[in-house]
């Protein structure tokens, strides 16, 4: 028996020592063939005369995943991308390949992507907190240089944009601009204020007095929810701006913090009287109670285009969008007789109505340290920058993918447009939105990409967006840490902080109020608003 | 000299064995020199071993967090119910089983009652807020139908346990049963027919002759669940769970997710999960300990 155990043992050293050996080849192997490719590379540069067949590159670039690309293409191999491989990649000897990341869990993959030291040569991320953390621990590439040799297009056509991608004197990364600043708008169902013998509301109480009157009649039927809500930014920033009575600099510095790309003023005054609002319209059925499971916003669509809804709030015009499959055009076919109107909900204490917006910022791209082809990435977003390719990515071609109206180009909506143009905005990832020079064309613009009916509305509701409207966030001149480091839990802690306070009963919201904000401050707000004083006097000086 | 002889007899038996202790090598045991980041402050784009060493910060760090222990809690709190509810479920279910007379019935049965393993959890949580939800859920429609008020399956903490012990019973329970279907089968036959002669009833014959039979498979799964009591899986609390019950729903595996992934602090991560690992092995230990002490059964 102990021979017998003696035996096992030896022949488990021989195992291990075995499978050590194994490992350590495999990973040997690798280093070197790196190393021999890399003096290919080297070679091949001394050794052609000619200068521009150099070895063939590959260059890999992130897009986004969206899931809605239509039949016969994927994100990662169609008409757009061959039409990148052709002008682009070929001329330059660069083979191009794109990563997919999911649109809906993007950070958490490019993270683990920069983590493990795969991610595409070209990344982009909206979170400006992760970019920062990684530029600090060195995982991103300074563009400084590259810039101004390869870039001058790309720097010009981006312009004053370009200086949220610096952290501590060096460009971590190039920011995309963002054309069109407006954020959120709301609608308000005409055939019920026409019911109710209502004008459309102006102020916040009327805005409420008319509610309470649509959930009386019940002009939705059982399932009537007055105003639309889930558990998203488009649905409690409009109404908890409305409520903060401080508009200085200073208070958003010292009693905002900034989670994400957005403004959250939870120490302003006001903020509690918000919630304490959204509190009062959900003890009063005002709102769909299961608000909170609705993370993705489906059901709130799927109550307006049911009509349940009585006023609904989105992203700037979003349920105009899609031409016949438009959120209001389902509306209209689901109830008959039923109309919308553009309206401007929530006043503040002033009487304006003042709402969040955009600052003129998008996408951070950025190029990883560990990336061997950062000269070649740079080059690449150059060349999204001339006008041609701007045009042709956004528009295909005259006739083809769209026609021209007014001076407008307006995609025509048909097969070949949707196969070339269906991902647009996550292939030419230098802008958000296209500008044509001024703001009266681009909101002609925006207009015209509305089917006719709806066009005028369209076009007024968009405008009403701008008006008493606040940049957000208000900036520090870098991220900060704490920000970067807690923004995910802030999130929740907010979220839950809504989500108790408005379902609390009316007399225990208080406590609960009280109890949640306690809640926040000590997991992560204290610490936020501790570096935001901080690096507040330290800009002041 | 014979351990020599021994070999030459039985080597095929050790090459055989040789892929497993490879894998278990590779995949096991190579990892573990990652754990070393949990004392690190670990920088992903300088690597491992480039990392400063920092001592016990983390671990200081994760101690002095409220959302731990709320998340340690919750993981004892859920695993607990699943330990009490969730564990003699399958048993129940097993025994009931082997009573049945039709095989061709007890089949069917038995495939039915495995399916739900099949299915993601992802599937299960969207079927789920159909079935559950408050407001438009089916069994809520229904309750309302007979006059029933509104029941908040999933949005009140003490009704949202409940929700989350049944499903995971309901989803579980089938393939749980397997393993005891299987140990009953190896009961001699002649134990019944004996009890069947001295007159015991059906009850009797469960009671003294398939629950001692499987004694010992019962208490080898009991221990290895006792092991499993602060590790918890990600995918039921974190699609059954909503921000409303997050302060039972929010647990060491979510915890992880969210600290280490989402906000990408990978040493903090590390040490919670290095904290789970050595829990675990402790509670596996004791367990293992008390179960020698009392009825002579142990795994190790």
């Amino acid at each position: 028996m102990k021979a017998f155990r003696k035996g096992v043992m030896q022949w488990f050293l021989v195992c291990m020592v075995f499978a050590l050996v194994l490992v350590g080849c495999s990973s040997g192997d690798n280093s070197k063939s790196e190393e021999s490719g890399e003096s290919a590379v080297s070679k091949g540069a001394d050794t052609n005369v000619v200068e521009k067949p150099k070895e063939r590159v590959k260059l890999r670039v992130e897009v986004f995943d969206r899931g809605n690309a239509p039949e016969g293409v994927t994100v990662t191999n169609n008409e757009m991308i061959a039409y990148i491989q052709k002008n682009f990649g070929d001329p330059n000897n660069i083979d191009l390949e794109f990563v997919p990341v999911p649109r809906t869990d993007e950070i958490n993959q490019l993270s683990v992507l920069m983590a493990a030291g795969t991610a595409p040569d070209v990344s982009f991320t909206y979170n400006s907190g992760a970019v920062y953390n990684w530029a600090k621990q060195g995982g991103l590439t300074d563009l400084t240089q590259l810039l101004s040799e390869n870039g001058p297009q790309l720097q010009s056509y981006i312009g004053d944009a370009m200086n949220y991608g610096v952290f501590d004197d060096k460009q971590y990364a190039v920011v995309a601009r963002r054309v069109n600043l407006e954020k959120y708008t709301s609608i308000i169902r005409q055939d019920w204020l026409d019911k109710a013998q209502l004008p459309v509301p102006k102020t916040t109480e009327e805005t409420y007095n008319t509610l309470k009157k649509f959930k009386e009649m019940n002009l939705g039927g059982n399932r009537t929810f007055p105003l639309s809500f889930a558990l998203t930014p488009d649905s409690y920033e409009p109404i908890i701006w409305s409520f903060i009575k401080e508009q200085s600099d200073e208070a958003r510095y010292l009693r905002s913090v900034t989670i994400g790309s957005r403004e959250y003023p939870i120490l302003a005054d006001g903020h509690k009287d918000g919630v304490r609002f959204l509190n009062k319209l959900y003890n009063e059925g005002l709102i769909d109670p299961d608000f909170a499971l609705d993370k993705d916003k489906k059901k709130k669509e799927e109550n307006f285009v049911n009509g349940y809804t009585g006023i609904m709030t989105s992203d700037v015009t979003q349920y105009y969008f899609g031409g016949e499959e438009s959120q209001v055009n389902q509306l209209e076919k689901n109830v008959p007789g039923s109309s919308v109107t553009p309206l401007l909900p929530w006043t503040d204490f002033e009487g304006k109505t003042r709402q969040p917006a955009y600052t003129p910022s998008g996408m951070y791209i950025i190029v990883p340290s560990f990336s061997k082809r950062s000269t070649e990435a740079i080059k690449y977003l150059n060349w999204l920058a001339q006008d041609e390719v701007i045009q042709y990515m956004s528009f295909g071609e005259e006739g083809v993918h769209h026609d021209v109206v007014d001076g407008f180009p307006v995609r025509n909506g048909s097969d070949a447009d949707k196969k070339l143009l269906f991902n647009t905005g996550d292939m030419l990832v230098i802008t958000n939105g296209i500008d044509f020079g001024s703001a009266e064309r681009n909101l002609a613009y925006n207009g015209l990409v509305i089917d006719e009916k709806h066009r005028d509305a369209a076009m007024a509701n968009r405008k009403m967006s701008s008006q008493d409207a606040v940049r957000q966030p208000i900036a520090f001149d870098k991220p900060l840490d704490s920000e970067a480091k807690n923004s995910t839990i802030m999130l929740e802690k907010y979220e839950e902080l809504l989500v108790k306070a408005m379902m609390a009963k009316p007399d225990q919201f208080d406590t609960v109020y009280d109890a949640a904000l306690k809640d926040f401050m000590s997991s992560a707000g204290n610490e936020v608003i501790a570096e935001r004083t901080a690096a507040y006097e330290a800009m002041n000086k | 000299m014979r351990a020599i002889h021994y070999l030459q007899r039985y080597w095929q038996l050790y090459i055989m064995l040789l892929p497993v202790i490879a894998y278990f090598f590779v995949f096991k045991y190579m990892p573990l020199y990652g754990v070393t980041i949990a004392f690190k402050e670990y920088n992903p784009f300088k690597g491992v071993n480039a990392s400063e060493w920092i001592g016990l910060d983390v671990f200081r760090n994760i101690f002095a967090m409220e959302d731990f222990y709320t998340a340690l809690r919750n993981t004892f709190l859920l695993n607990g119910l699943d330990f009490v509810f969730g564990f003699p479920a399958p048993i129940f279910l097993a025994i009931c089983l082997n009573e049945l007379k039709f095989a061709s019935f007890k089949r069917l049965s038995q495939t039915l009652l495995y399916l739900p393993h099949f299915i993601s959890w992802v599937i299960i949580g969207g079927i789920m807020y159909q079935l559950f939800a408050t407001n438009y859920g089916i069994i809520n429609l229904l309750l309302a139908k007979i006059g029933i008020a509104k029941i908040p399956f999933l949005s009140d903490s003490s009704y949202w346990l409940v929700t989350y012990t049944s499903v995971g019973i309901w989803q579980s329970i089938g393939w749980g049963s397997i393993i005891y279907l299987a140990a009953m089968t190896g009961i001699n036959k002649e134990l019944y027919d004996a009890a069947d002669v001295d007159g015991a009833s059906r009850l009797r014959r469960i009671w003294h002759i398939t629950i001692p039979g499987i004694r010992s498979t019962i208490i080898v799964l009991m221990i290895l669940k006792i092991g499993d009591m602060v590790d918890i899986g990600f995918d039921r609390p974190y699609i059954i769970g909503n921000v409303m019950v997050r302060d039972v729903s929010d647990v060491l595996s979510t915890f992880i997710y969210r600290v280490g992934l989402q906000n990408s602090q990978y040493s903090t991560a590390t040490a919670v999960g290095l904290f789970q690992a050595v829990v675990g092995l402790a509670f596996v230990l004791t367990a293992n300990y008390v179960s020698k002490k009392t009825t002579d059964e142990s795994i190790i």
